[in-house]
């Protein structure tokens, strides 16, 4: 992929895990490779840490939002969509905490 | 035979989508102000919700994609966040105002105090979404929606003027009254048309009843023969307007003033159904913003949503649309006048369509999403002369908005 690929193609897209649950959006992306080299993706980074390199309305967003970022390995990743389907669960990963969290509270309602 | 009934259901709530409080304060006084002279402007709206809605539910059946995903996509994270933002506080602005619009028709049917309707208004709303299927809400609300046709029954019992109804379909500029007034009214009516939580719902809604490709022409069934009607609907208000208030000089500044339009050719079963109609139709828009409120959020954070989950297996969605029904009702219940709330919710929201409606035009233009399924040169024609037209009317409304002090000239 080339950069402009790896930005329309991943980057701000959708998580889905192995179970259709959606867990977050692609944040950042970790990347290697030198100048000369073909860059490759290792990880996606997921969570209000990673937005502090989005624009200065992503750095307010990610001190609001507190630091915390998770890392999926490319390895995890089953498919690339619309979406980015992941081989794994979520909670495998460390990813959909939020809802987890949330949940919680909305289940003490009835009907939930 | 479930197909077509799937077409009717469709149909309906895309009438229940396009008529709310908005399209209700706008046409009306424009009626009122103009007579049948912005006939045009109505027209040109609805092809535009006609077009992108299409546009959003072909993304949603075939990409699997809502709006807010689009927008986040497209735009990036630090742009995308400012559409997020504007579009939040736009669509808030719109629920309140459909709240005390809910509160309004409640009190005119029951004489009850009106904070006490706002109250049971939103706890009625919030029992609906909690409980009733998506599939059930469009239908409850498009349905009762329907008692709007009333108006157009009104319309013609108060025997139009066939011949100034036909000029007001040519655009033109007036011969006699206020240019500025005219201009904000041409920009409101085209934001109510194009209100852009018609198509974070109506995009969102695809993706809850599982679109497939197979479903495409349910899609255009749907979004042409549904907004079509619903500029059906506006149209007869704008009349009933002409006809009733333009001579006699009133300012049809209430939802009261709005169903004696109906009263006063129809009589007491002509006012309860335009009631009826009108706590119906807004009634769907609260859900509607409120829903759209939170599936903006979610698909921005990429967080868990759909009323095809349970309350708790999105969590996040769930908190969002209850807080944002609290936060509206709050509002409302300070006595902020919801009419006067609904101008600036429609006035401001023209200013969000561009981010909202640039992302549609390029995710469904994209081969790699859409594959076969991309726009063709029919929806990438219109797509554009809409994109000029929304520019147009976003850049204006402010200036208009303020040049004519809200219409009053």
């Amino acid at each position: 992929m080339s950069e402009l690929d790896l930005v329309l193609g991943l980057l701000d897209h959708q998580i889905v895990d192995c179970e259709g649950r959606r867990c977050g959006n692609v944040d950042d992306l970790e990347i290697e490779g030198g100048p000369g080299d073909t860059p490759v993706v290792t990880a996606i980074l997921v969570g209000p840490a990673a937005w502090r390199e989005r624009g200065w309305l992503g750095r307010l967003a990610s001190r609001l939002g507190g630091g915390k970022m998770v890392r999926v390995p490319w390895d995890a990743v089953a498919e690339v969509k619309s979406g980015i389907e992941l081989s794994k669960t979520a909670s495998e990963l460390g990813l959909g905490k939020g809802d987890d969290r949330a949940a919680q509270w909305v289940e003490k309602v009835p009907g939930a | 035979v479930s197909k077509i009934f799937q077409v009717a259901l469709g149909i309906l709530a895309a009438i229940g989508g396009f008529v709310d409080i908005g399209d209700i304060v706008f046409n009306v006084a424009a009626g009122a102000t103009f007579g049948y002279q912005l006939i045009w402007v109505v027209a040109i709206g609805v092809v535009g919700i006609i077009v992108y809605s299409e546009m959003c539910g072909r993304v949603a059946a075939v990409g699997k994609r809502a709006v807010f995903d689009a927008i986040r996509e497209r735009m990036g994270f630090g742009v995308g966040l400012g559409a997020l933002i504007a579009s939040e506080i736009v669509n808030f602005m719109t629920l309140a105002a459909e709240v005390g619009g809910i509160a309004i028709a409640l009190q005119l049917l029951s004489g009850l105090p009106y904070r006490a309707l706002i109250l049971l208004a939103a706890v009625v709303l919030a029992v609906v979404v909690w409980v009733a299927p998506f599939e059930w809400i469009e239908r409850i609300f498009g349905y009762g929606g329907l008692c709007l046709l009333v108006f157009a029954v009104g319309a013609l019992k108060l025997h139009p003027n066939w011949g100034g109804f036909g000029h007001g379909w040519v655009p033109h500029v007036p011969d006699s009254g206020n240019l500025l007034v005219y201009g904000y009214f041409v920009v409101g009516l085209l934001g109510a048309a194009m209100t852009p939580y018609e198509v974070y719902f109506y995009s969102s809604g695809g993706i809850e009843e599982r679109w497939q490709p197979a479903d495409l022409g349910l899609n255009r069934a749907n979004s042409i023969i549904g907004y079509g009607l619903g500029g059906f609907l506006s149209i007869a208000l704008m009349i009933v307007s002409a006809e009733l208030f333009l001579p006699e000089g009133v300012d049809p500044s209430t939802l009261g003033t709005v169903a004696l339009g109906a009263e006063i050719p129809l009589g007491q079963a002509g006012l309860f159904l335009a009631l009826l109609g009108i706590l119906f139709a807004v009634g769907g828009a609260a859900i509607d913003t409120c829903l759209a409120g939170a599936y903006n959020l979610a698909q921005f954070f990429g967080w868990e949503w759909g009323k095809y989950r349970r309350p708790a297996q999105a969590p996040r969605f769930t908190i969002s649309w209850a807080v944002l029904l609290v936060l509206a009702m709050a509002v409302i219940m300070s006595g902020i006048d919801a009419v006067m709330l609904t101008e600036f919710a429609v006035i401001f929201s023209v200013v969000a369509l561009p981010l909202t409606y640039i992302p549609i035009l390029l995710v469904a233009n994209d081969k790699i999403y859409m594959g076969r399924y991309a726009n063709g040169r029919l929806a990438n024609t219109l797509g554009l002369v809409y994109l000029v037209v929304i520019l147009f009317v976003s850049l204006t409304a402010i200036p208009f908005m303020i040049l004519s002090h809200m219409g009053q000239g």
